[in-house]
């Protein structure tokens, strides 16, 4: 079973998922109805033929997810890294961290 | 909007005031310094974060008392200029251990005279995560598991978009 990831290959139609995977025709068609309402596939007409395919919304939100993600740290980093001074805050840090990874090893 | 072929790509840079070597020593060396606190992977809150100086090191978290978190691996090594790392996490903010699954996060450091560093971040790849992240094999459980794997999917997509 995994429909969603034969969509991840390109789209497809009902008939041609139910060929690949051990569930009724009936059964692939609510599991993409479930997948549709989640947003993370769309479906159109291709002819007579309605096809499926993967919701590029769905990467969306994970760009979108990571944007704020990489926003953040990247604003903490400069100010961690502008705070305090390159001689004296953190040698004795650093030293601190070896000692723990060689405990550790 | 992003060009095809380019929806997977997350591009960040900004600029600090420090030299080239202390601002890749503070990225990789002092991580918890700055890394949200918030973004862990562990049960716990991490004390530090490692990045095993060299390619195919780990990067990790380490908690309080001792317990040890993957976050990936190093791809790229090269001091001061560059480090790449191996992202394998979605939305949820839970591990996958597979390469094939994960992205890539790219850090490039350029330096702006003698007291300023540009720092290039790429993550890239992102729509490997997608591919996942809803856990088919939870989806064959029924109509429960179903609608419950999508539902926390949808708050953890949403808690993305709307945090």
């Amino acid at each position: 079973m995994a429909i969603f990831q034969r969509l991840a290959h390109g789209p497809m139609a009902v008939h041609e998922l139910a060929a690949l995977v051990p569930v009724s025709r009936p059964a692939v068609s609510q599991h993409l109805r479930v997948l549709k309402d989640a947003g993370l596939i769309r479906d159109s007409k291709e002819g007579t033929r309605r096809v499926y395919e993967l919701d590029a919304a769905g990467i969306a939100r994970l760009r979108a997810h990571f944007d704020q993600v990489w926003d953040k740290a990247l604003g903490a980093f400069q100010s961690s890294a502008e705070k305090a001074s390159p001689q004296n805050d953190k040698a004795g840090e650093k030293d601190d961290k070896r000692r723990r990874k060689r405990r550790r090893s | 909007m992003t060009r095809d072929g380019e929806s997977g790509v997350v591009r960040k840079s900004v600029r600090v005031q420090t030299p080239i070597e202390r601002a890749f020593s503070v990225f990789v060396e002092q991580m918890e310094t700055w890394w949200p606190a918030e973004h862990h992977i562990g049960t716990k809150p991490f004390a530090s974060i490692f990045v095993e100086p060299r390619a195919g090191g780990r990067w990790y978290e380490r908690a309080a008392d001792g317990e040890t978190c993957d976050w990936g691996r190093v791809l790229v090594w090269e001091p001061p200029h560059r480090v790449t790392f191996s992202w394998h996490l979605g939305v949820d903010w839970k591990f996958d251990p597979s390469l094939e699954r994960a992205s890539e996060v790219a850090l490039r450091f350029t330096a702006d005279g003698p007291s300023a560093t540009f720092v290039e971040l790429e993550h890239s790849k992102i729509e490997r995560h997608g591919e996942g992240y809803e856990q088919l094999r939870e989806l064959m459980n029924g109509p429960d598991a179903w609608a419950r794997t999508l539902r926390e999917y949808a708050v953890a997509a949403n808690a993305g978009v709307n945090a």
